[in-house]
């Protein structure tokens, strides 16, 4: 039992990355963005790429992070924004993260094509920490991932841009009367939560060996799972959602098939939306403004 | 005309006549009431699946696929099942997606419930036969009338024609009904339908029901063509091609649904088939996904409300006056939330 | 059972002790009047003083945290807006909320309660089964466009008309529902002045008609003009309550005037 645990808490520490940079990017920018996944996939593949040309090891983390940071940016800069501006009703915005989401798999599919790749890295000596079974390199992406949320939230509560994200958060129209510079902050919101999502690419697939294009997207349900499940745009909601959500999905893998983890995901979301939608219930019914 | 000549466009026919009914489905679930259901092909999917099992027989020993439950019903039963299933999929989903949630959740949580869809098909090899899915699978009336492939061919062309017309007949009626002003009532300003006694959630539902059984239809009849049904075959982003094929024809607009259903799924996927083959296998598919993302993007920036927009309607009474525009079409307004 | 104020006349609306809390700040802290029929009563008060919570509140857009709402007598507390509305509520909104992608025939026809043709079955039977009704419809509709001076427009996108004309839309729109009580959330915001006055001049009309209104406004010289009877409202309670004359000599109503 202790050993799933142990899977439980490696996936966690991925799951919790990519979760929290996802729901920031939906609390801060009001954005769903449905292309995260394949953001990741791609922050991946940037880092194989970089790691054939001799940029490899545990600089894959930092390539990925800094290719996803990019990304977003660029995503945002010239379609996200774009669309924002013209008044692109919130079903307009969701295909237009759809589109992105489907070309970049597929885009990369055409590229690299249907093969499984991984980032050479060597696995360590197996250690057993509280009776869980570790590999030092398994070790070092659950600190990384530690060290990164810690960073974060340091970043959110104790800097003037952790305050103004948050406060763009919680009302766009607020925050711009008071003087922050909404746009700037958007910006700054898809470069940091971009980089977490880029980042945790690179964790994933240091974590389950190989992957592909869609390894990324295959992802999506179990982020979803954990940004709702903590509160949509509550960074410490979905490092706790991503934490439930790991442990939970490798004890049912156990339990009862591997092959079942994303339903479990889907009915803890389901159950979590039935039972506590905490933020999910639209009061009068109004859609929240989509950020520009 | 040679006969395999005939035979192909007898096919894409009978794919054009699923591609619309489905198309119309969506188009009343979205462009007439803004349910953005990402889901819908699963709907499409269960109806394909309760035609292959209701027709397939109950399973017999040592047989080289499994599936749960099994008959063989006589046509029409096993189609109508198929409808009927995709209703019945819509009611429990709708139950627990429509109600109270707000838009973009929503969407979100019918974008998860198509990606678990597959993933519990696959895994649960009892169900249908995970991912080798179902094949084999009985034609309507395969055996009863004895025709040659090609003369079938037409046969089924006939059917599915039919059933795509009986599916415009529905959704034309409804919509232009006063249940149509209700359901874009509720699409365009649902607190001002409810305070105007409208039942929005009711309303919804029977929207999302109505699409879900004429989307359970059109897999029931493309199964009875194509014979097998796999989950690799109603991945998530089929729904999407639908979407895209209302975005570009133009929604909540049914002629709009039905050219769209035309130049997307049909003509654009079709002429694929003649380029030739090139670069490893996979690549032209992968190709083809870009492409589709690619077109949705460009309409949704030049002309987000179709080729065939939605219609002002005019209501000529003595002593009103039907002001001429040149167009007929509905103007855009900054502050609709949904319509695009 | 009916309710009925001091007076023994019998109120068409009734709210009491009504209370609604967001997070820990009370927007209405305990409120209680009357709405008599036949009459206009004007919900007054400063900006934040809770006054389009309780409309919201008596139409059920919001539920309350406590207190009762009784419409002829029967508590009506709590329910859905849609059921409300279909007891005889009618209400409009402070932002125009018209169905920008309908023309204003099909706005107004939109208000008319369970008309033939909008439930599914009788929709997929076709035009001929709900044709006549729709006609007569109609009739109403195009009589309605007559007295609000809006007869060119009957075929106009919603989202093409100015603001002036929204609001005469809403007004038109809500009346086709044929209410017996109608609540109206601040008609005259961003309205020219000579609008306003042929709105007041339409709902003194419909007064004369017998239609029972609750106003929410907060300009004093249109709630002097157009109602019966006052309730003044400050910070989520009950400041002062009479007829305009009373209100007017009111200090507290006043003061809060001042500061608020």
């Amino acid at each position: 039992m202790l050993t799933t645990l142990g899977f439980g808490i490696q996936t966690a520490s991925v799951l919790a990355i990519a979760a929290v940079g996802f729901t920031v990017q939906f609390g801060v920018t009001n954005v769903l963005n449905l292309a995260y996944g394949d953001v990741m996939t791609a922050s991946a593949f940037a880092a194989y790429a970089l790691s054939g040309v001799g940029v490899g090891g545990w600089w894959s983390l930092l390539i990925g992070g800094l290719f996803g940071a990019l990304f977003s940016l660029a995503l945002n800069h010239f379609l996200y924004t774009p669309f924002i501006r013209r008044g692109a009703s919130l079903f307009v915005m969701i295909i237009v993260t759809i589109s992105v989401g489907l070309i970049t798999q597929n885009l990369l599919q055409a590229i690299w094509g249907s093969n499984f790749f991984s980032l050479h890295l060597s696995p360590g000596a197996t250690i057993h920490p509280l009776g869980m079974v570790f590999t030092v390199s398994q070790l070092y992406i659950v600190l990384v991932a530690v060290a990164c949320l810690l960073a974060f939230h340091g970043l959110l509560s104790t800097t003037k841009l952790g305050k103004a994200m948050r406060a763009t958060a919680a009302d766009p129209e607020l925050a711009r009367n008071s003087g922050i510079d909404t746009r700037r902050i958007t910006s700054l919101a898809w470069m940091l939560s971009g980089f977490l999502c880029g980042l945790a690419g690179v964790a994933l697939t240091l974590e389950i060996g190989s992957f592909d294009a869609g390894t990324g997207g295959a992802l999506l349900v179990p982020i979803i799972a954990a940004a709702v499940l903590g509160g949509v745009g509550h960074p410490y909601g979905a490092m706790l959602g991503a934490l439930v959500i790991g442990i939970a999905t490798e004890f049912a893998a156990t339990i009862i098939s591997p092959t079942y983890k994303d339903a479990v995901a889907f009915a803890v979301l389901i159950v979590m939306l039935l039972v506590r939608p905490q933020g999910l219930l639209a009061e009068i019914a109004t859609t929240k403004a989509v950020a520009a | 005309m040679s006969a395999a000549w005939q035979f192909y466009i007898a096919t894409v026919l009978i794919y054009l006549a699923v591609d619309v009914t489905a198309c119309l489905g969506l188009n009343l679930q979205y462009g007439y009431t803004g349910i953005l259901n990402f889901a819908y092909i699963a709907f499409v999917a269960i109806g394909g699946y309760t035609y292959a099992v209701l027709t397939l027989g109950p399973q017999p020993r040592g047989s080289f696929q499994r599936y749960f439950f099994g008959a063989s019903l006589p046509f029409p039963l096993p189609i109508l099942a198929g409808a009927a299933a995709g209703g019945l999929l819509s009611a429990v989903l709708g139950a627990i997606a429509l109600r109270r949630l707000r838009s973009d959740y929503q969407a979100m949580v019918f974008l998860v419930v198509s990606l678990v869809a597959t993933s519990v098909v696959t895994n649960a090899v009892g169900l249908f036969n995970g991912a080798a899915g179902l094949s084999v699978i009985p034609k309507p009336l395969g055996s009863a009338l004895n025709l040659s492939l090609l003369d079938y061919q037409w046969f089924y062309v006939g059917l599915t024609a039919a059933f795509a017309g009986l599916t415009y007949l529905v959704v034309h009626r409804i919509t232009g009904s006063p249940l149509g002003r209700s359901l874009r009532a509720v699409r365009d300003a649902e607190h001002a339908a409810a305070a105007l006694g409208k039942n929005v959630a009711g309303l919804r539902m029977t929207s999302f029901i109505v699409g879900g059984v004429i989307a359970g239809l059109s897999g029931a009849l493309l199964v009875g063509s194509i014979t097998a049904w796999s989950p690799s075959a109603w991945l998530y982003q089929e729904t999407f091609v639908f979407f895209t094929a209302l975005i570009v024809g133009g929604t909540a607009n049914n002629a709009g649904a039905i050219l769209g259903a035309i130049l997307v799924p049909v003509v654009f996927l079709e002429a694929v088939r003649f380029l030739p083959q090139f670069g490893p296998p996979g690549l032209t598919e992968a190709l083809q996904w870009v492409a589709i993302g690619t077109i949705s993007l460009i309409f949704l920036w030049f002309w987000p409300r179709g080729v065939l927009p939605e219609r002002r309607r005019v209501i000529t009474l003595p002593g009103l006056p039907a002001t001429a525009r040149p167009d007929g079409s509905v103007a855009e307004s900054p502050a609709a939330g949904t319509a695009p | 059972m009916t309710s009925a104020d001091d007076g023994g006349r019998e109120f068409i609306l009734e709210v009491r002790d009504l209370t609604r809390s967001f997070g820990g700040v009370q927007a209405v802290a305990g409120i209680s009047f009357g709405i008599s029929p036949g009459k206009i009563t004007g919900l007054i008060g400063p900006n934040g003083a809770g006054k389009s919570t309780t409309l919201n509140m008596i139409a059920g857009a919001i539920k309350p945290t406590s207190g009762t709402v009784l419409l002829q007598g029967a508590a009506i507390t709590g329910l859905p807006s849609f059921q409300i509305a279909r007891r005889g509520v009618g209400r409009t909104f402070q932002v125009s909320s018209e169905f920008p992608s309908m023309t204003v025939l099909e706005n107004m026809l939109t208000a008319v309660q369970r008309p033939r043709g909008d439930a599914l079955g009788q929709a997929l039977l076709g035009r001929w089964y709900w044709r006549q009704s729709e006609e007569t419809l109609l009739d109403r509709a195009n009589g309605l466009l007559g007295r609000f001076d809006m007869t060119p427009m009957a075929n106009e996108p919603a989202s093409t008309l100015s603001g002036g004309q929204r609001r005469l839309l809403e007004i038109m729109r809500v009346l086709m529902a044929e209410p017996r009580i109608l609540l109206l959330d601040e008609p005259m915001a961003g309205v020219n002045p000579s609008l306003s006055r042929r709105i007041e001049s339409h709902l003194l009309e419909l007064k004369a008609q017998g239609l029972s209104m609750l106003i929410v406004e907060h300009e004093m010289a249109v709630i002097e003009r157009l109602c019966d009877h006052v309730i003044v409202m400050a910070q989520g309670a009950e400041l002062a309550k009479g007829t305009m004359k009373a209100i007017r000599a009111d200090q507290k109503v006043l003061d809060a005037y001042l500061t608020g």
